[in-house]
């Protein structure tokens, strides 16, 4: 345990580190109860956001006007939201109880809007021609997913495609090519980490046995690796190899998110005991550094995809923004400076900010509050 | 000629030789009235009232005048200042005469159902109504309003709707719009689509309307801002796509539209919008350019220049403000700054030797305005920043009076006033350079009504963001945003005429 203070003096001032958000600039009201999760689309104007009134909303992210609304369910929160990478097609998933739903908002123009529509189908065929049972709605009855239509209303309202799992589903993370995703079911056992791949409509699952309970896993953004999250230890896969690479020991004792640095060698992870490490992934199984800055559970971790800046967020209501800079050289150690907290969401029921989202090219977050709020810090 | 001028029984008070001056052609005194003797106790009130008298400005009704001494406003009697400055009595006073300033003062609000985006005018002194000459009609002052209702609107002075666009043209929220004349408007937004508007009033001018004419189809996303150039009929367009558009009003001049971004294109349109487009009879047409100058990043503003409409300034979230060469399609220049840029509006250079040059005013979304001098040779292209907005710089437009001044929205919920010639160094925090600061702020007057709860909130201009300003001479200072109402504020006098 490192007291930032004394970290303070050897390091940069952070009026040197600009850019980093400093201010809230935009709020974002209409959820009915708290809002769960937020993610930036990749072209950086669009806000989609989902909460415990069962809705996804998508927002102009500079002008704060919702712009486009569905409702995924009257009983469960919509508990993930996240864009599909790439520009060629804008699709929206996001994840209510067992379900995964794949939507369209209608923000698009017709060319954009068929070639998504081309992405979410080509299961269909891939499915058909696979030649597997399949009920009458289309539907497959064998393997650890059904991949169905989600039927009338949902369809006119561009819901179109629809995979449903064994249990909850906790997290959600595409691959950047935008074909796979893994998702995360923690009560889920056997089947508790899932990879699918969006072209083919098909779910599999990658590991037999995990020592623990997955709690999120992710695609590294630049090797074919996989991050798996277990209660304290995170686990490295070689995809293609399919063998264990690397297990990463954090120290903390319930970890409830992480981030891989865009160049792949450095993690972040935050735990619900407070505790904020840095891994270089290089360097040893134990992390380069352990920081304590938040007063309750830590929520959401995440790198920012241009700049060198990052942020956690936790149930005190705050977002810690830090400067950490990965320079390509072994005997050089990454430099971590604590920047700026953010601070304005309300805590409700000793819930703080609940997700984060950078804009892929901004040094712009946007934050998701147990408060009812969605905000938007430059 | 030296005439006493004090008021009877205070022939005993000490006089003072004053030198009254002005920039202000209109205003000029007779030759050799300029110098008298005034009593030393004398204020700013009594001295324009001195001014305004028969023998000296003969003015038909009184002008309120402030009186500058080395720069500075008296605010004193005459004997205070010269004591406070260690003045002579002896020596003749230099005072430079001035319109006294009037701050913005809110006139009134016109009420919509959803939130404004944009706003222009029609007058006598507006852009628009110049270009029309003599087919504007005497009184025929308007307001466009665009709405994120998907609505166009059109309102006289007393507040009236005289027309509303037909629903379902603009089939998602419209972001921008501005008269061309009095008979045509543009507009653009959400949908991706640049329209064109035949607008006319009725013979009492007491109803009006707005009649789709032509569709225009290429951009590939959100249309945010627009510009128009009355005399030729274009339209320059600035798109979250990351293009510039170059548009003709004239159908026969332009390009068929791209099939594939027509409504109904595609297995994927729905049902509603095929019946939509299917009984619109408005002719559907391309770009006559549009040019990718800004990436994958969105193009945010888009102006002709001033003096040459086959040259534009565009900026971007991309950071940068680029020359165009319209008749090429070429980017000419492109000036690097440091922050995403949201706004854009050109002023004329009072600076420059050439006179025919410009500057330009870029809305920062780091809550700032850069002057630049988009000047190729331009040794600095960062003239100064214009400091004190607490959010996104949203919209700008130059003063109708000046060269020095302009307004701003954003979403703090204000508008500004800045006058340029009011520049101070930079403090090293804010990155050196000459720093600006607002000389008037307009609130909206939606957040003091009684009933609108005054909630703390760490979001500066939460639910009273401006997203459109106009000023003109006739009308003001217009604008609009987030709280759904139309502003209307003085604009006359706020600057001192030095
Ligand atoms: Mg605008």
């Amino acid at each position: 345990h490192i007291d930032p203070a004394s970290l303070l003096p050897k390091l940069p001032r952070p009026e040197e580190l600009r850019p980093f958000p400093s201010i809230a600039s935009v709020e974002y009201l209409g959820h009915d109860g708290r809002v769960r999760s937020v993610s930036i689309d990749p072209s950086g104007q669009w806000l989609a956001s989902g909460g415990d009134d069962g809705t996804v909303r998508v927002w102009g992210l500079t002008d704060g006007k919702q712009q486009w609304q569905v409702k995924l369910s009257s009983e469960d929160p919509v508990d993930v939201v996240r864009w599909r990478p790439g520009h060629e097609a804008t699709i929206l998933s996001a994840a209510v109880g067992e379900d995964i739903f794949f939507m369209i908002p209608s923000i698009e123009n017709p060319e954009v809007e068929q070639a998504s529509r081309d992405v979410l189908d080509a299961g269909f065929g891939y499915a058909a021609n696979a030649k597997q049972q399949t009920t009458a709605a289309g539907a497959r009855k064998d393997g650890p997913a059904k991949w169905s239509r989600p039927g009338g209303r949902l369809e006119d309202e561009g819901v179109l495609l629809k995979a449903t799992v064994r249990s909850s589903i906790k997290t959600i993370h595409w691959h950047r090519r935008g074909d796979f995703f893994t998702t995360v079911s923690p009560s889920g056992q056997r089947s508790a980490v899932a990879i699918h791949t969006l072209s083919k409509h098909q779910t599999q699952i990658p590991f037999r046995k995990l020592p623990g309970i997955p709690q999120a896993a992710a695609f590294s953004p630049s090797k074919p690796l996989l991050f798996v999250a277990l209660q304290r230890s995170i686990r490295v896969y070689d995809l293609q190899r399919q063998e264990l690479v690397k297990t990463v020991q954090p120290g903390c004792r319930w970890i409830s998110s992480f981030d891989i640095h865009p160049a792949g060698d450095n993690l972040v992870v935050g735990s619900y005991d407070r505790r904020l490490l840095w891994h270089d992934l290089e360097m040893s199984p134990k992390p380069y550094k352990t920081m304590r800055f938040h007063e309750q559970a830590i929520r959401s971790v995440k790198f920012h995809r241009s700049y060198p800046i990052w942020a956690d967020s936790s149930d005190d209501g705050t977002i810690q923004i830090y400067h950490g800079k990965v320079v390509n050289d072994l005997m050089e150690a990454p430099q971590i400076v604590p920047l700026k907290t953010l601070s304005g969401h309300k805590v409700k029921q000793r819930l703080g900010v609940t997700d984060i989202d950078w804009h892929p090219k901004n040094p712009w977050i946007v934050s998701a509050g147990a408060d009812g709020s969605i905000r938007l810090w430059t | 000629m030296d005439t006493p001028m004090g008021q009877p029984g205070m022939a005993e008070a000490q006089q003072i030789r004053v030198n009254f001056t002005t920039s202000s052609p209109d205003i000029q005194l007779p030759e050799g009235k300029s110098q008298l003797l005034v009593p030393s106790d004398i204020k700013r009130y009594g001295l324009s009232r001195v001014l305004n008298s028969e023998s000296m400005l003969d003015t038909p009704s009184p002008i309120p005048f402030d009186f500058l001494i080395n720069g500075t406003f008296l605010r004193t009697t005459l004997d205070e200042y010269l004591k406070a400055n260690g003045l002579s009595f002896e020596t003749t006073v230099t005072l430079q005469y001035v319109r006294s300033l009037i701050p913005p003062v809110y006139q009134a609000s016109f009420e919509h159902d959803d939130w404004i985006s944009d706003i222009d005018v029609l007058s006598a002194t507006s852009r628009a109504g110049l270009w029309s000459g003599d087919k504007l009609a005497t009184g025929q002052d308007r307001i466009l309003s665009a709405s994120y209702d998907g609505l166009l609107r059109v309102w006289n002075s007393s507040g009236n709707v005289l027309a509303t666009s037909p629903a379902g043209s603009h089939s998602a929220s419209v972001k921008t719009a501005k008269f061309l004349s009095s008979s045509q408007v543009a507009s653009a937004g959400l949908d991706r689509t640049v329209r064109v508007w035949k607008y006319t009033e009725s013979e009492d001018r007491l109803s009006a309307a707005l009649k789709p004419t032509l569709e225009l189809y290429g951009h590939k996303a959100s249309v945010d801002a627009i510009d128009v150039h009355g005399p030729t009929g274009r339209i320059l367009s600035a798109s979250a796509d990351g293009c510039i558009g170059l548009w003709t009003t004239s159908k026969s001049n332009a390009p068929a539209a791209p099939p594939s971004l027509l409504p109904g294109a595609g297995a994927s349109a729905s049902k509603k919008r095929k019946i939509a487009s299917a009984t619109t009879p408005t002719s559907q047409r391309g770009a006559l350019s549009l040019m990718p100058v800004h990436g994958t990043s969105p193009a945010t503003a888009v102006c002709f220049d001033p003096h040459d409409s086959t040259v534009a300034y565009s900026a971007s979230q991309d950071h940068t403000v680029r020359t165009l060469d319209l008749t090429t399609a070429r980017v000419e220049h492109a000036i690097n700054t440091l922050h995403p840029l949201l706004a854009l509006t050109t002023l004329p250079s009072a600076a420059s030797s050439g006179g025919s040059s410009v500057l330009l005013a870029a809305g920062t979304a780091a809550r700032h305005i850069t002057l630049i001098d988009p000047r190729v040779s331009a040794a600095t292209t960062s003239v100064m920043t214009l400091r004190g907005h607490r959010n996104m710089v949203t919209c700008l437009a130059p003063s109708p009076d000046s060269a020095h001044a302009l307004v701003s929205g954003s979403a703090d919920g204000t508008c500004r006033i800045w006058d340029l010639r009011s520049v101070r160094a930079g403090t090293k925090a804010e990155g050196g350079g000459g720093v600006c600061e607002s000389v008037y702020v307009v609130e909206r007057e939606s957040q003091k009504a009684a009933g609108v709860r005054k909630e703390k909130s760490d979001v500066p201009g939460r639910g009273a963001k401006v997203f459109g300003v106009a000023w003109d001479r006739t009308w003001g200072i217009v604008s609009g945003g987030e709280d759904r109402m139309v502003q209307v504020n003085r604009g006359r006098d706020l600057l001192a005429a030095t």
